[in-house]
């Protein structure tokens, strides 16, 4: 609070506010400060190199960057494309099926991910339910759980709710006699949609897009659990270097790179939904 | 506005019906397949509830529950306390800067933070076990608590302070009597909210607990990773149905309220 | 320009019949007002003809177009929404220029539009502003020039002053007044507030609860001659007497229980006045003079005594009480600095009126 009165009270919040300062300080700062410094450090001779570094660029590290920027973007982009209609139909459509239909969307929400993964064996194993139905139609067995694809729609599974959500609450508040006014002066439902809708919709899809392509980008449990061996992403990298190998300097530096590379990307997007929805400037006024 | 003349009147519940059946059919599907008497494959044999029989006496499930419960409770109280101490303590100047800082805590991928405290710890030599993973998962519940309790803090109206202050309270008084019990909601919902990402948390449990130490999402995806047991589905329904029961009890909560406040 | 042209319209919402087999022409060109309490229906009209809600029953037209189907953005028409709608995530420009773009009109020509319009509006210099950084009386004139812009067959105007203070309403009026004057567009203006029917209007109607018109006519029309005590209650203040009808010797004369005869002058068109009949006499308060002296040259008087005096600056209102127990509203407007005759609570005051100034209602 504002404006203390004596010295003690001020001494009280000073120490009261302590607590979850040093928190922060020690488990987060710390590390991360202590995974930026170990990547300078090699693992042989324990001096200051940036052999780390350097092999953290070489093909075979930022094919597994790559990998994951780009499961993590398509990941992004197509729960942002199936949730769009289902959060603009709940916020704005609903009627009386809202209150169901939002409880039956929390539901996913809630669950726990490692049961979100393991309910998707069943549907995607040899024997599983989609083969079963296949064979039903007289098709081959063509989705398997060690693969990209399914390491991709679990992804999706997973981090749908969470864009849901994000567009639910953006559109939720959403003020529908904007709708009106532009059907009324000549849109089309379309048009009104691309021009009114959506860019209102802004924040509600950045906060989505930011909540679905950071996890996504360092997922570690569904690489491991669906992705077979074959496929290394940043999860598995980075795990694998600090478990396995026990590398402590490649594993700060690769994780400092690919800190980087996300931070990037997310700059990258943002700055992307900003350019195209700005506002029009008329020339020669102030 | 009236949809009559547009075709997404049509496609959009449609759009809306598929999506929730992709939502659910899995869930419902490996529901159903719990009740399986094949231990192995896919295909369905018979129904049993053995599975859920094997479930409950299995020490190593009731362990892991136990371990998920203690540093689930902790991490909720040990972060609501410290976020609830910030809010009321910082100087509003400093204290509007300082929380962005808390963000980070959710900005930055769990396995980054999982791998660089696992190093902490490490350098420290501190000993992995119950009490790494409740610092851990407070420090996840601290991103969560503080941007919430702060929200509500914010909200509060000041002219209630002051009215108290006028009619003679302390500023501690005026913490005690009036803000604290106007912060209360978003205390409990927060603590909530701690709770289950604590309890539902992997990642940082995975790496930051030790040999020793397995909480419930590290025991199913031990088991997993090793191969598929029944006793996972069962363990998944049960996980479902308490989830959807809390979330049925606070939806039904919220209703009242609002009945009772109109 | 085209006429508006409402033929059996009905409406209802949730089981409750706003409108019922409503038929209405609003004419070319003109200012048109709406008048009517709250939950009248007029609402609901206006936004049946921006095609914001469809007719259960009916058909409407634009000129000869029958428009009864056609969605919101088929139709030339622009509305004015009440709390101005102005989209959020565009500044001024963009605003005023959102029915342009659509249309696909190059941009040199669109910028001159909208340029132009907002000389009109007098917001020129505020043409790249968010609207969040305008007042409310500045984002009124806004919604005004977005929908004017598009140069539409009709405006409609919901209510647009109703969020504004009385200042800021009354220089908005005339400036909606020159507008439609300019612009010669047919303008339907919707409002609960009659004097800014009153004065807007070229041509209103009245509607009563029931989502039915009363009257149609000139705010001269309206006011001088209500046609029903709805329409001479809602606007402005009527004194009403009810009382039965003597003709006799060359004169019309009103009976009134308890207050004796008085002369009325009865016109044309009220063909269903009898001898002997019920009917009721409205009487506006400014149409009588009150004076503690008796005067000369009126058909009519009454005494009474004041009750009470409410003092409203340009004019004076004494409550009168008279022989039969009725509350009698007489305005006297404040002429002279000095007036010669001070009127205070308790006197014995004569009123007079002539009989050309009452109305004869049936109801």
């Amino acid at each position: 609070m504002e404006q203390l009165g004596n010295q003690w009270e001020r001494d009280f919040c000073f120490f009261a506010s302590l607590p979850a300062l040093l928190w922060q300080v020690f488990f987060l700062v710390v590390p991360l400060a202590m995974t930026v410094y170990f990547g300078f450090v090699s693992e042989q001779t324990g001096a200051l190199t940036f052999e780390n570094y350097r092999a953290v660029f070489d093909g075979a590290h930022f094919c597994i960057i790559a990998r994951s920027v780009i499961t993590a973007l398509l990941t992004g982009l197509v729960s942002l494309v199936v949730a769009y209609p289902v959060a603009y139909f709940l916020a704005l459509r609903a009627g009386r099926w809202k209150g169901l239909l939002l409880f039956l969307a929390m539901v996913p929400f809630w669950t726990n991910f490692l049961v979100q993964i393991y309910a998707w064996f069943f549907m995607l194993e040899r024997k599983g339910v989609i083969n079963s139905l296949l064979g039903i139609l007289g098709l081959p067995p063509l989705v398997t759980t060690n693969s990209i694809g399914a390491v991709f729609l679990v992804m999706v599974y997973c981090y749908l709710p969470f864009m849901l959500m994000s567009l639910y609450i953006a559109l939720e508040r959403f003020d529908e006699r904007l709708l009106e006014a532009s059907s009324d002066l000549g849109a089309t439902p379309w048009q009104t949609f691309l021009r009114v809708t959506l860019p209102l919709s802004m924040p509600g899809i950045r906060t989505g897009l930011l909540l679905v392509l950071i996890p996504a980008f360092g997922e570690y449990a569904i690489p491991a659990l669906l992705g077979g061996s074959h496929y290394m992403f940043v999860g598995s990298l980075i795990s694998y270097y600090a478990l396995v190998a026990r590398d402590v300097g490649m594993g700060a530096a690769f994780t400092g790179i690919s800190g980087v590379v996300l931070l990037g990307v997310a700059l990258a997007i943002y700055s992307f939904l900003r350019l195209i929805f700005g506002k029009t400037r008329v020339e020669g006024e102030e | 506005m009236k949809a009559q003349w547009s075709r997404s009147a049509v496609m959009m519940p449609l759009v809306v019906v598929c999506v929730y059946l992709f939502l659910y059919t899995p869930i419902l599907v490996m529901a159903v397949f719990s009740f399986n008497s094949n231990p192995l494959g896919y295909q369905w044999q018979g129904f049993t509830t053995a599975w859920y029989g094997e479930l409950f006496s299995s020490s190593e499930v009731w362990d892991a529950l136990k371990n998920s419960l203690v540093v689930a409770v902790a991490s909720a109280s040990i972060a609501i306390s410290m976020a609830t101490a910030l809010v009321l303590s910082l100087k509003r100047s400093i204290l509007s800067r300082a929380f962005f800082a808390f963000y980070a805590n959710l900005a930055v991928p769990e396995i980054v933070l999982a791998v660089g405290l696992l190093g902490l710890f490490f350098f420290f030599s501190i000993s992995l076990g119950i009490t790494t993973l409740i610092a851990v998962h407070t420090l996840l519940g601290l991103g969560y608590a503080i941007p919430l309790i702060y929200a509500r803090f914010e909200s509060i109206d000041r002219r209630f302070v002051e009215a108290s202050l006028d009619l003679g309270a302390t500023r501690g008084q005026t913490v005690r009597y009036v803000v604290f019990p106007l912060l209360m909601p978003a205390l409990l919902a927060s603590a909530l909210l701690v709770f289950i990402v604590s309890f539902d948390d992997f990642i940082l449990s995975f790496f930051c607990a030790g040999g020793s130490t397995q909480t419930l999402p590290m025991y199913i995806f031990s088991m997993l990773r090793a191969d598929v047991a029944p006793i996972i589905s069962a363990l998944s329904v049960v996980l479902l149905v308490s989830s959807s029961a809390v979330i049925l009890l606070f939806s039904s909560l919220q209703m009242r309220k609002l009945g009772g406040m109109s | 320009m085209r006429s508006i042209r409402l033929e059996g319209v009905s409406k209802s919402f949730h089981g409750e019949e706003i409108l019922e087999n409503l038929s209405l022409t609003i004419p070319s060109g003109k200012f048109f007002a709406l008048l009517g309490p709250s939950g009248s229906g007029k609402t609901t009209i206006l936004r049946l003809i921006a095609g914001l809600e469809q007719a259960d029953q009916g058909r409407i037209f634009l000129g000869d177009q029958d428009i009864t189907l056609l969605p919101p953005y088929e139709r030339r028409i622009n509305t004015v929404f009440q709390h101005y709608a102005l989209f959020p995530h565009m500044n001024v420009f963009d605003n005023v220029a959102y029915g342009l773009k659509l249309h696909g009109l190059p941009a040199a020509q669109i910028k001159q539009k909208v340029l132009r319009i907002l000389e009109v509006v007098h917001l020129g210099r505020h043409v790249n502003k968010p609207i969040q950084q305008l007042s409310g009386g500045q984002q009124q004139r806004v919604a005004l020039a977005r929908a004017i812009v598009n140069e539409p067959d009709v405006i409609l105007l919901d209510e647009p002053l109703a969020a504004l203070d009385l200042k800021l309403r009354e220089r908005m009026l005339v400036e909606l007044i020159d507008l439609q004057d300019e612009f010669q567009t047919t303008f339907v203006y919707v409002t609960h507030d009659q004097s800014e029917a009153l004065t807007v209007a070229d041509q209103m109607a009245i509607m009563n609860y029931d989502g039915e018109i009363e009257q149609i006519g000139t705010p001269k029309q309206i006011y001088e001659f209500p046609t029903s005590s709805f329409v001479a209650h809602f606007v402005g203040t009527t004194n009403i007497f009810e009382g039965i009808l003597r003709f006799g010797d060359n004169q019309a004369r009103i009976e009134i229980e308890g207050l004796g005869f008085f002369e009325v002058a009865i016109p044309q068109e009220k063909k269903w006045l009898c001898n002997g009949c019920v009917l009721l006499m409205g009487l506006r308060p400014e149409k009588i003079e009150i004076s503690k002296n008796v005067m000369e040259g009126f058909a009519n008087h009454l005494e009474g005594n004041v009750e009470s005096i409410v003092y409203h600056g340009r004019s004076t209102q004494y409550n009168v009480r008279v022989e039969n127990g009725l509350l009698i509203q007489v305005f006297e407007q404040n002429e002279e600095h000095f007036p010669r005759e001070e009127i205070d609570y308790e006197d014995t005051v004569h009123l007079y009126w002539q009989k050309e100034n009452v109305t004869l209602l049936e109801r």
